[in-house]
């Protein structure tokens, strides 16, 4: 580091793309969680199936942050 | 400069060695699962069910049996308590009948008693005064024989003064 | 990306903490190097999560009485629950019942395998290669097809998942391949993914905190500053291990749903 470089910039683009492919799951995230909530308290009888979707649904969208994450391993 | 993703490729394709070992292990793993668990925890879930469910059927058999056995007592119970009552009925009708028989048969024979003592009592009137009519007819015949004498040998006159003399002397009884 | 603050923040200390790289996944080979029966460190721990699995379940199954203990009503509970919860929930008792062995093998051996992520020694998921999981996945490829053909034959299942009725047909020629690419290679390719990526990066979160909380703790020059910032990472790596045994649960509960509901999905609609 010389006295030139004011400020370093390291580490690893596809860090920065990673962080920003976990935004559109984080929201999705939120969304399925947030209506599962809203549909349990209006149906508490229906949990159970609700929560077997819900699960679903989060497979579904953690596979999109975790193609991020892949993608940041791959390069 | 060491980063996260060295090589990161390879990550992804998968070794031979890997795939063989993978297999082998799943293989072992299913077949433990198909062949020896499942079916063993399967029979073991069918005979509690089974025994559940005959405990179930036990029990309810012994209710059955218990509530057969209480019907039939109520039964005997209720059969009791109307034979019960009949024979107090029974028995209160017949103490009734009893009773009132004895009244009726009291009753005539009162009655008897008391129409029997009538009529001896009114032949004896009718005798004393068949006998009393005599008597005080040929008394007062004497009697006035004696004192009218001659008087009275007309049978007119006699007859005439005996009525009279009855007359009076019954009116003497009715006024007594 | 961690060095850079490791070295910035601790110039006096000499070397930095030992990060977690992807290298971790892929070990040397240790034993019968070069054939295809090598072993690395994560076929080992493989391995001995296989026998464990085996030693624990078999020996419970073998010595299950009528009336459970605890340890056996939890077994039980866990069979309970891939049976009503994961398989008949999805696809109703009389389809699901053949396929409660093979949910229950993919719920119990998943769960058994990510939880040696967090067990001291291992410290690695033995679903953590890519194989493990793609076994997995290939063999509910395999199943779903084999479901597919039995129900509605091979030609009518093609017709019905890539040129869906209803639809006006110049959709057909993006709609297909893309269904079939679907069938072929997204779903099991995201079940691995979902399996595999999941096992890197808690391991790598995980072994991040704890380098950290070494490196701090026992190797910071200054002891002051080291102790609280080692013991704040080490809480974090406590948490983060936490997080993996549920991650754990969640990913083999996951994996055994959406197996369970892609075999459902070949059969036809009533």
């Amino acid at each position: 580091m010389d006295i030139i470089t004011l400020a370093e910039v390291a580490g690893n683009l596809s860090v920065i793309g990673y962080g920003l492919a976990t935004i559109g799951p984080g929201i999705g995230l939120g969304i399925l969680f947030g209506k599962a909530m809203e549909s349990t308290a209006r149906q508490p009888e229906m949990s159970g199936k609700i929560q077997t979707i819900m699960f679903i649904g989060l497979a579904l969208v953690e596979l999109l942050g975790l193609l991020g994450f892949v993608a940041l391993l791959i390069k | 400069m060491m980063t996260l993703a060295d090589g990161g490729i390879d990550l992804f394709i998968p070794k031979v060695y890997d795939i063989v070992w993978s297999l082998i292990i799943l293989v072992i793993v299913a077949l433990f699962f198909y062949k020896f668990f499942m079916p063993k925890f399967n029979a073991i879930f069918d005979e509690r069910a089974e025994k559940i469910e005959g405990n179930i059927s036990k029990a309810k058999q012994a209710k059955d049996d218990a509530d057969k056995a209480k019907k039939k007592y109520e039964d005997q119970l209720n059969q009791a308590r109307v034979d019960a009552s009949k024979i107090t009925d029974d028995a209160r009708t017949e103490a009734t009948k009893i009773i009132s028989e004895a009244h009726t048969r009291a009753d005539s024979e009162a009655a008897q008693i008391a129409a029997n003592a009538q009529r001896s009592i009114a032949s004896q009137q009718q005798q004393a005064m068949v006998s009393l009519k005599g008597q005080v007819g040929t008394l007062a015949t004497a009697l006035a024989g004696k004192i009218l004498g001659a008087k009275l040998q007309d049978g007119d006159v006699q007859q005439g003064m005996l009525d009279q003399m009855i007359d009076g002397l019954d009116k003497t009884s009715e006024k007594k | 990306m961690m060095e850079t603050v490791g070295t910035s923040m601790l110039l006096a200390a000499g070397a930095g903490p030992e990060l977690p790289t992807v290298n971790d996944f892929l070990p040397p080979e240790i034993l019968f190097q070069g054939t295809p029966f090598a072993i690395n460190r994560i076929i080992l721990i493989r391995l001995v999560a296989t026998v464990v699995l085996l030693l624990v379940l078999g020996i419970t199954a073998a010595r299950a009485k009528l009336i459970p203990g605890r340890w056996q009503g939890l077994i039980e509970y866990g069979i309970d629950f891939v049976r009503n919860n994961v398989v008949y929930e999805t696809m109703g008792e009389l389809r699901g019942r053949r396929y409660v062995p093979m949910i229950a093998t993919l719920f119990f051996t998943i769960f058994i395998f990510n939880l040696f992520g967090i067990i001291p020694g291992a410290n690695m998921a033995a679903t953590a290669t890519v194989t493990m999981p793609l076994v997995f996945a290939i063999w509910v490829l395999v199943q779903y097809w084999i479901a597919a053909c039995r129900e509605k034959g091979f030609f009518r299942y093609i017709r019905d998942e890539c040129f869906t009725p209803g639809v006006p047909w110049p959709i057909y020629i993006l709609l297909a391949p893309i269904q079939l690419i679907e069938l072929l290679i997204i779903r099991p390719a995201s079940l691995t993914i979902r399996l595999f990526a999941n096992m890197i990066s808690g391991h790598l979160v995980l072994a991040t905190c704890l380098a950290f909380a070494q490196y701090w703790m026992v190797e910071a020059a200054n002891k002051f500053v080291g102790i609280p910032v080692g013991g704040i990472w080490f809480l974090g790596g406590f948490v983060m291990t936490l997080f993996e045994a549920f991650i754990a649960f969640l990913q083999a509960y996951v994996f055994a749903i959406l197996a369970t509901v892609y075999i459902n999905l070949s059969y036809p609609d009533e």
